[in-house]
């Protein structure tokens, strides 16, 4: 019997030095992984396996989302250029960032960032993770260093301590920029007039000037649903929408230096649309009525433009359709 | 009886727990040893400091404030010609060390070695966020990942250099030359570089890289800036210099 016990306390010791030091006592709700409440109609996004959710996890993101600690001199937040109140963007042609700088193109909205499968215009980053570094490194931006900044949270015991909570570990790069990804992967968008219309089946959520600017949006005529499609209204895809002869910024081609990807950017949601003007990569377009203009006009002739991207017999009734219904993506 | 069958399953898990925890790089020393390179970054024959004033060729002015690479996909030619990768191993060169362990490899005659400068597509596209902080392959200070076209910087060298005409002025004009992507690592040739690793005492394979060899055919004036993308017929330049940059010291 003697020898028995020691067997056991022999083995438990084996078992327990082999243990990794990463497991955490699951016993905290705020600990437990949870499901995403996606919108109806929306699929299920896949989430990594070391970052599922949990409110730590998110609470802490959106605490490093809103502090401006992440950048050189703690003036910018992922905030200042991702509002909240403005669906996560800025409302300018070009991001300011730090002393005063601007980012070389227009604040895309973070809403629904679980479905994209790369990010940036033009597609330069694979990750929601990955991302976070993007912004602290970019000297127009937050103009800093994901390691300083990690040496600057691990100063801060109530970072320390939240850090702990979420993730069982210190603060680190991997940790930091698990934390802000986690949050953002609980951003959505999906309850406006249209999802009332499409997926309660409310035939009266929508009048009749945005049914026709919807029909117009998925037939032949406005032709929008080529690339603007599905529950997010983008299809992802690298696109040339004829915006200029010239593109100074050469889109997509930056990261494949391919001549036929010039003028190529990400097609982007057209979710909110309304409250997130001004337009297009470079903030170039500041209504909707501009953008309706462009499209029925068939834009500019370049190589690399769509040929779904031509001239459209579109009537003003038409257009101020067309963007009734855009306006009636916004959440209510 | 049935006791004893008892103990000898307590017997058989306590084995399995045990040898499932040992680490598997343990071997027998005496047929093994470390190889480790010695490797210089240098400026013509003088090792590159950081912020030293330098002269290309011609006599023009420059300074280095960043001199780094990688080194990956390391591989010997034992002495009957078959290959033995150093599979994993990474190596960052920079201005901390000169002595970068590789791994114990069998003792014998090697015919020579090669190895890739940058790396390959896989490792080149991993999350750098994953990797502890001690790793060459982690995020690094000043940071040596591009975050926007994701991937490794392969090779990076910054500083300020003269950019008057006549070389008469001072060094004061940013110049910057990053290379990465896929396409521009470069297998670097020392097959012909043979050595013998002997039981009892370490080997290091003395290696030097030429700054001013990579840049030989660069004019410094006018071609001071490549992010790889945005001036991709100047980096391929470079990239394509670093084999002749490569010597054994
Ligand atoms: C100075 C303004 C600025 C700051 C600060 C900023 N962003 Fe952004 N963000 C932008 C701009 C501009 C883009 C588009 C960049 C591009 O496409 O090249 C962008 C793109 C993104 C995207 C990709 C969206 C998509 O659909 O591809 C995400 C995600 C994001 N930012 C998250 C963050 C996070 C997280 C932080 C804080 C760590 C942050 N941003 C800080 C301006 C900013
Ligand atoms: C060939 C694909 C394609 C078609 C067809 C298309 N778009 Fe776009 N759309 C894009 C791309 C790509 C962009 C971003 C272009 C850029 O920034 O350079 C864009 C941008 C927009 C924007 C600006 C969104 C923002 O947040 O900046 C709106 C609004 C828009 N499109 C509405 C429409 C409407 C309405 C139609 C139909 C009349 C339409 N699009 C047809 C590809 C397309």
């Amino acid at each position: 019997m003697k020898k028995t016990l020691l067997y056991i306390f022999l083995i438990s010791l084996t078992v327990y030095a082999c243990k990794k030091d990463d497991d955490v006592p699951a016993i905290d709700p705020d600990a437990q992984v949870f499901t995403l409440q996606v919108p109806r109609g929306f699929p299920y996004p896949s989430v990594p396996a070391d970052n599922r959710p949990t409110n730590y996890r998110v609470r802490l993101g959106k605490q490093l989302f809103n502090d401006p600690i992440l950048s050189r001199d703690s003036t910018i937040s992922c905030a200042s250029c991702h509002k909240e109140n403005m669906k996560f963007t800025d409302g300018l042609p070009f991001s300011e960032g730090i002393a005063g700088r601007h980012a070389a193109r227009n604040s895309p909205s973070i809403l629904n960032i679980a479905y994209q499968p790369y990010l940036f215009w033009d597609g330069g980053n694979p990750t929601v993770e990955q991302q976070v570094l993007g912004p602290i490194g970019n000297p127009n931006e937050m103009d800093f260093d994901a390691n300083l900044v990690v040496e600057r949270l691990k100063r801060n015991p109530d970072y320390v301590f939240k850090f702990m909570q979420a993730y069982g570990k210190e603060p680190s790069v991997y940790t930091l920029t698990r934390a802000i990804a986690n949050y953002e992967r609980t951003l959505f968008t999906g309850t406006s007039k249209y999802d009332r219309y499409m997926y309660d089946h409310d035939s009266t959520a929508l009048n009749a000037s945005e049914k026709n600017g919807m029909t117009l949006f998925f037939n032949e005529i406005g032709d929008c649903f080529h690339c603007h499609v599905d529950y997010n209204f983008t299809d992802y895809s690298f696109q040339n929408n004829g915006l200029y002869v010239n593109y100074p910024d050469s889109g997509r081609a930056r990261i494949t230096l391919k001549a036929s990807d010039v003028g190529k950017f990400k097609v982007p949601t057209l979710r909110n649309v309304e409250l997130t003007a001004p337009y297009m990569h470079d903030g170039s377009m500041a209504t909707l009525e501009q953008v309706i203009d462009h499209y029925a006009s068939g834009g500019q002739a370049h190589p690399n433009k769509s040929n779904v991207v031509r001239p459209r017999p579109l009537t003003a009734q038409d257009k101020t359709d067309l963007v009734n219904f855009l306006k009636a993506l916004t959440d209510l | 009886m049935k006791k004893n069958i008892y103990y000898f399953i307590l017997i058989l898990v306590t084995i399995t727990t045990v040898s499932s925890c040992k680490k598997d790089t343990e071997t027998p020393a005496s047929t093994e040893e470390t190889l480790s390179f010695h490797l210089h970054r240098n400026v013509g024959t003088a090792d590159g400091i950081y912020d030293s004033l330098y002269q290309t060729a011609s006599g023009r002015k420059f300074n280095i404030t960043d001199y780094r690479f990688y080194i990956s996909n390391i591989v010997l030619i034992k002495g009957d010609g078959s290959l033995y990768p150093l599979t994993g191993k990474v190596i960052l060169a920079g201005p901390s060390a000169m002595e970068y362990e590789l791994q114990k490899v069998p003792v014998g005659n090697y015919k020579g070695f090669t190895f890739m400068m940058g790396l390959d597509s896989i490792t080149n596209h991993s999350d750098p966020t994953t990797f502890g902080a001690g790793s060459p392959l982690a995020v690094q200070t000043p940071s040596i990942h591009w975050d926007w076209n994701s991937g490794y910087i392969f090779f990076k060298v910054e500083g300020k250099v003269d950019t008057t005409a006549a070389a008469n002025g001072s060094a004061d004009f940013d110049y910057l030359y990053h290379i990465g992507m896929d396409d521009l690592k470069r297998t670097i040739d020392f097959s012909t570089n043979a050595f013998s690793v002997v039981s009892g005492s370490p080997h290091e394979l003395h290696i030097e890289f030429d700054l001013l060899e990579a840049l030989s055919n660069v004019d410094m004036r006018t071609e001071n800036m490549t992010h790889t993308m945005d001036n991709f017929p100047l980096a391929t330049k470079i990239a394509d210099n670093w084999q002749a940059a490569w010597s054994a010291e």
